[in-house]
C-alpha cells in the first residue's frame, strides 16, 4: 500500500518492498524522554550552566579580512569594572596553547601574527560579568597592516594568487603538499577523466551547465556555548558539543594536557546539523579558565556565530552529463570548486573533504563517472560540516542537469531516473555494490502519490523531481545497562542528544530488544570519562550505532541472566545499507513578478524498521524545511571576504508560514542494520528539495535557475531575457546541446 | 535602578542595571528557560508575556516591565497543564531550544482568542523559529491547545 500522513494512498505492493503509511496524531506510546523538560523551561543547555565564581569570557574579533596583527594593547579594556585580564596568542603561547583542528590542525585559538577572515579572534577578555567582558572586548586596540584578501576560490586557486598561509602543507595532519599549487585545503579526484571525456564525445545526447551554491549557516538556534573550569588538575568542559570525545582529545592536544585530565560532561544541544563538531569556543575558554584560575564560560552572540564559526562551504559546480538515445546514462564529470575559507580545521574526514562532493550521483549506474572536486583557503570565515556535507551542493548540480537531460532524450523526469537509478546487485557509478537498492520502487512511490496542488489564479504551476541516494554504516559506541531497585533498568548513553531523539530511541530500542515498558527504562546521558569512546553525533549514524550495540546489550543481558549491571562496546561495522530519497516539489510562480510559491514538497524514500516513528517523521519534515531553506531562502552574503547576513533577519531560515506542505510517502521493507533492523535518515530529505524546487520551476516557466538561493529577481530575469530571444529570433536556444 | 513588578503571579522587587535586558534578568534569577537565541527579536526563544502580549524578551529592557505582570515558561508551564500536555502529546520539539518561545507565543494566542485555524495559527507563529522540526508537530499542538 501506498499511503502518506493523514490520508489513504492507493498503489499496488512493490516486489522487495511494503508500502505503509505513518501515524500521525498524539503518539501511540510514550513521548520522547525529553518532551517534559522541555516543555516546562527545565531543560538545561549549555548556557544554563553556571559554576561558582564563575567568570565570562569575551572575543575581540578581527574588522578585516586579512592582515598583519600589530600591537595589542589592553589598557583601556583592563580599566573596566570586572575585568580580570586581557589575553592575546602570545599569552596561549606561553601557556603552551597550540593549534586546534578536526583532521589539519591550523586553526589558532587567537590569532597569531596574521588574521585571516573578518571575525577571527584576535583578544579576549575575561571578566566577573558577561556585560564587562563584552564592553572590555570592544576597547581592546588592535593594529592592523591590511594586506590584499583572495575570496573568490577560482582565483584563489590560480598561480600568484595571494596566500592565505605560507606553507599549508606544514601543518600537522595536512593533506596537502607543497606542489599542491596555491591555497589547496583539499582534494578529490576518483574517476578516468580520459574515458569520460571518449564517453561524452560519443553519447547522443549532453548537458553541460554550471551551477553556484551560496554559503550557509546550520541555523541552530543556541549559539555556540562553553563553560570550562581548568582551575584545578582537571579540565572540566560543557560545551554544545556533538562529539565529547573527540572533544576531549582534540582539546588536549591543544592545551598540551593529557586526555585523562579532560572530562567533558552531559548536556542539551539546542540544534546542530553539522555546527557543532568542533572545539570552536572551548580550547580559549580552557586556556583563559587555566590563566585565571576561574571557571569560565563564553557563550557566542549570534551575529558571531553567523560570521564566525563554521558555515557550510559556498560552490561552484560544472557538470557535464551524457546519455545515449534511450536515456541511458553514458558519462558524468562533476568538478567543483568550493570556498573553505581560512582554515581546514573544521572538516573531521580524512582527506578533509567532504563526502557529498566524492559521492556525487551515487544514485545512478554511470560508467565512466569522474569526480574532481578542490576545496580552497580563501580569507573568510572557515567552513565546515552541514548536514550530509557537500550532498546538497552536488545534488543540485546533478539533479538539474539530469532534468535537462531527459527534456533533451525526450522523457519524462521520472522516466529517465528510473531507468538509471542502481538495481539490487549492481554497482553504482562510485563502483559499490548494492546488496539492496529500492531506487525503482520510490520513483514509482512517489510519482504515483502526486496529486496536483492547487496554484493561486493566474500563476504558472510546475512540479519537479529530484532524487539522492545514501548509504549509512554503524559506528564506535558504548553503553552500560544497570538494574536498579523495583525491575527498572538504567541505560548509561555516551552521546549526547542533538535534537534527534537519540535517547528516546535507545529506550524504544531496548523495550522492543528486551520487552520492557518505558516507564522501566531510564536513560542518561553520562560524562565522557563514564564510559568508553563514542564517535559523535554525525553520518547518519547515531541510530544505526544504537541498534548494533544494543543488540549486543540485549545479547549479554539474556545470557547472563544473573548480573545487574553490563557494559558493551561497538566499533563501527563497514556493512552498509543503501537509502533512496526522491522528493517531488509543486511550486507556482507569478509570470509577472518571478515570486516563487513552493506549494509542496513530497518526500518518498525507502526505509527499514522504524524505532520511533514520530522522530523519523521529524527528521523528513525537519530536513525537507532545510532543503527548502537552501533553495528559496538562506544565503550568508559572503563578499569579499565578510558574512553581510549578520543576524537571522537577514540570514532567514524558513517560518510556520513560509514552509510548503509536507508529504510522506515510506517504502517499507528495506533492509537495515543492527538487531533493530534500522537505516540512517538525518540526511536525505535536505538533499535533492533545492533541484527539486529549480526543476519545477522550469516546468511552470520554462527558465534554468542555476544560482541559489532561488529569488523573485532571477525569476523575473529568467524569463526576461527567454522573452526577448525569442522575440529577437526566430528560433528558440535549446536548453541542452543535442547531438548529432 | 529600583524594579517591580509581578513574575509568574508573585510580586517581586529587584535591584537592575539601568540598561539591563529582561532576558539577562529573568535568567539571572534562575529562570533560565526563557533562551537566548537571535538576540535581535527575530527567532522568538525569548519570548515572554508582558500583560497578554508576546514580547522578545531580549529587545526588552528590564524597566519597561515595571508594574506589569509578567509571565516566563516556567510559570506558564505551572499554571496551564493544557499547554504542556499539548506540546508533549504532539512532540512539539526535537532539540527544544525554541520550545518555550513557542509555548509563550502559544498562550498568547490563547488568550488574545485566536481560533484553531492553521493558516491563521502559522501565520501567527511565523515570529518563533524551529530549524529541526519542519514545524509540523508544532503547529499540531498548537491547534491541539487552542482547540
Amino acid at each position: 500500500m501506498v499511503t502518506e500522513p493523514g490520508g489513504g494512498g492507493k498503489g499496488s505492493a512493490v516486489a522487495g518492498a511494503r508500502r505503509v503509511g505513518v501515524p500521525r496524531g498524539p503518539h501511540a506510546t510514550e513521548p520522547r524522554i525529553d518532551a517534559r523538560a522541555k516543555a516546562t523551561g527545565r531543560a538545561v543547555y549549555t548556557a544554563d550552566v553556571g559554576l561558582p565564581a564563575m567568570a565570562h569570557v569575551a572575543v575581540t574579533r578581527s574588522p578585516v579580512p586579512h592582515a598583519l596583527v600589530g600591537a595589542i594593547d589592553g589598557t583601556d579594556a583592563l580599566r573596566l569594572p570586572g575585568v580580570l585580564g586581557v589575553f592575546s596568542a602570545a599569552d596561549l603561547a606561553r601557556a603552551g596553547v597550540g593549534l586546534f583542528g578536526r583532521r589539519v590542525v591550523d586553526v589558532p585559538v587567537l590569532a597569531s601574527g596574521k588574521v585571516r577572515f573578518v571575525g577571527e579572534p584576535v583578544a579576549a577578555v575575561v571578566a566577573d560579568t558577561r556585560a564587562a567582558a563584552e564592553r572590555a572586548a570592544a576597547l581592546v586596540d588592535v593594529q592592523y597592516e591590511e594586506l590584499p584578501g583572495v575570496f573568490d576560490p577560482l582565483e584563489a586557486c590560480r598561480p600568484g594568487a595571494v596566500l592565505v598561509h605560507d606553507e599549508a602543507w606544514a601543518y600537522e595532519g595536512a593533506v596537502v603538499s607543497a606542489g599542491d599549487g596555491p591555497n589547496v585545503q583539499s582534494r578529490q579526484r576518483h574517476g578516468d577523466p580520459d574515458a569520460v571525456e571518449q564517453a561524452l564525445a560519443g553519447a547522443a545526447f549532453v548537458v553541460d551547465r554550471s551551477y553556484q551554491t551560496p554559503a550557509g549557516h546550520q541555523g541552530y538556534l543556541e549559539p555556540q556555548a562553553c563553560v570550562v573550569d581548568a582551575s584545578g588538575s582537571s579540565i572540566d568542559v560543557w560545551a554544545s558539543t556533538k562529539s565529547p570525545y573527540r572533544l576531549v582529545s582534540q582539546l588536549a592536544h591543544c592545551l598540551g594536557a593529557a586526555e585523562e585530565q579532560v572530562v567533558v560532561h552531559p548536556v542539551l544541544l539546542g540544534g546542530d546539523f553539522g555546527g557543532k563538531g568542533s572545539p570552536m569556543g572551548v580550547p580559549l575558554t580552557a586556556a583563559l579558565s587555566r590563566l585565571t584560575g576561574r571557571p569560565c564560560r563564553l557563550a557566542l552572540r549570534y551575529w558571531e556565530d553567523l560570521t564566525a564559526t563554521n558555515p557550510r562551504h559556498p560552490a561552484v559546480l560544472r557538470i557535464r552529463v551524457g546519455a545515449d538515445g534511450d536515456g541511458r546514462l553514458a558519462a558524468l564529470h562533476l568538478q567543483v570548486v568550493a570556498d573553505g575559507g581560512a582554515y581546514a580545521g573544521y572538516k573531521p574526514v580524512p582527506g578533509a573533504v567532504l563526502h557529498g562532493f566524492g559521492d556525487a550521483a551515487s544514485g545512478y549506474r554511470i560508467d565512466p563517472l569522474c569526480i574532481d572536486a578542490t576545496i580552497v583557503y580563501t580569507t573568510s570565515v572557515p567552513k565546515g560540516h552541514m548536514r550530509s556535507p557537500g550532498s546538497p551542493q552536488a545534488a543540485f548540480a546533478v539533479e538539474c542537469a539530469i532534468d535537462e537531460l531527459a527534456a533533451a532524450v525526450g522523457l519524462a523526469p521520472g522516466e529517465l531516473r528510473r531507468r538509471n537509478v542502481v538495481r539490487s546487485g549492481e554497482r553504482d557509478g562510485h563502483g559499490h555494490v548494492r546488496r539492496q537498492s529500492l531506487g525503482v520502487e520510490v520513483i514509482d512511490a512517489a510519482v504515483d502519490a502526486v496529486t496536483k496542488a492547487p496554484a493561486p489564479p493566474g500563476w504558472c504551476h510546475g512540479t519537479g523531481m529530484a532524487l539522492t541516494e545514501r548509504a549509512t554504516a554503524s559506528g564506535e559506541t558504548s553503553i552500560r545497562l544497570r538494574a536498579v531497585d523495583g525491575g527498572r533498568l538504567v541505560v548509561e548513553v555516551p552521546f549526547p542528544e542533538t535534537g534527534t531523539g537519540s535517547h528516546t530511541a535507545v529506550r524504544d530500542g531496548l523495550c522492543r530488544l528486551l520487552g520492557m515498558e518505558p516507564a522501566a527504562v531510564e536513560i542518561r546521558s553520562v560524562g565522557s570519562a563514564a564510559l568508553p569512546r563514542d564517535a559523535g553525533v554525525g553520518a547518519s549514524r547515531v541510530t544505526a550505532s544504537i541498534s548494533t550495540v544494543l543488540g549486543r546489550a540485549a545479547d549479554e543481558w539474556h545470557r547472563r541472566g544473573d548480573v545487574d549491571t553490563i557494559e558493551v562496546e561497538v566499533t563501527g561495522d563497514d556493512q552498509r545499507v543503501s537509502s533512496y530519497c526522491i522528493q517531488v516539489a509543486q511550486v507556482a510562480v507569478d509570470p509577472d513578478s518571478g515570486e516563487v510559491r513552493v506549494l509542496e514538497v513530497l518526500s518518498a524514500l525507502d526505509v527499514a524498521d522504524i524505532v520511533n516513528e514520530r522522530a523519523h517523521q521529524m527528521q523528513v519534515d525537519g530536513g525537507a524545511a532545510m532543503g527548502f531553506g537552501f533553495a528559496c531562502l538562506e544565503d550568508l552574503q559572503l563578499e569579499g571576504g565578510q558574512v553581510w547576513a549578520g543576524h537571522l533577519g537577514e540570514f532567514r531560515i524558513p517560518t510556520a508560514r513560509d514552509v510548503p506542505r509536507w508529504r510522506t510517502v515510506l517504502v517499507r521493507g528495506a533492509e537495515g542494520l543492527g538487531a533493530l533492523n534500522v537505516k540512517g535518515v538525518g540526511e536525505l530529505a535536505n538533499v535533492p528539495t533545492a533541484a527539486a524546487i529549480a526543476n519545477a520551476i522550469a516546468d511552470a516557466v520554462g527558465v534554468r535557475i542555476r544560482q541559489l538561493p532561488v529569488t523573485a529577481e532571477a525569476v523575473h530575469r529568467a524569463m526576461s531575457d527567454r522573452d526577448r530571444l525569442r522575440s529577437g529570433e526566430a528560433s528558440g536556444s535549446g536548453t541542452a546541446e543535442a547531438r548529432p | 535602578m529600583k524594579l517591580s513588578f509581578v513574575l509568574n503571579g508573585q510580586p517581586c522587587t529587584l535591584d537592575v542595571q539601568d540598561d539591563a535586558l529582561f532576558l539577562d534578568v529573568v535568567r539571572e534569577m534562575g529562570l533560565t528557560g526563557t533562551k537566548e537565541g537571535c538576540g535581535v527579536g527575530v527567532c522568538g526563544a525569548c519570548t515572554v508575556l508582558v500583560g497578554d502580549d508576546a514580547v522578545s524578551s531580549c529587545l526588552l529592557l528590564a524597566g519597561c516591565v515595571e508594574g506589569s505582570e509578567v509571565w516566563t515558561i516556567e510559570g506558564i508551564a505551572e499554571h496551564d497543564p493544557a499547554l504542556v500536555q499539548a506540546f508533549v502529546a504532539c512532540e512539539g520539539m526535537q532539540c527544544g531550544i525554541c520550545t518555550p518561545g513557542q509555548m509563550v507565543a502559544a498562550a498568547a494566542l490563547h488568550r488574545a482568542g485566536v481560533p484553531a485555524d492553521e493558516p491563521a495559527v502559522r501565520a501567527a507563529m511565523a515570529g518563533n523559529l524551529c530549524r529541526c522540526t519542519g514545524y509540523g508537530t508544532i503547529v499540531e499542538a498548537v491547534m491541539r491547545y487552542l482547540g
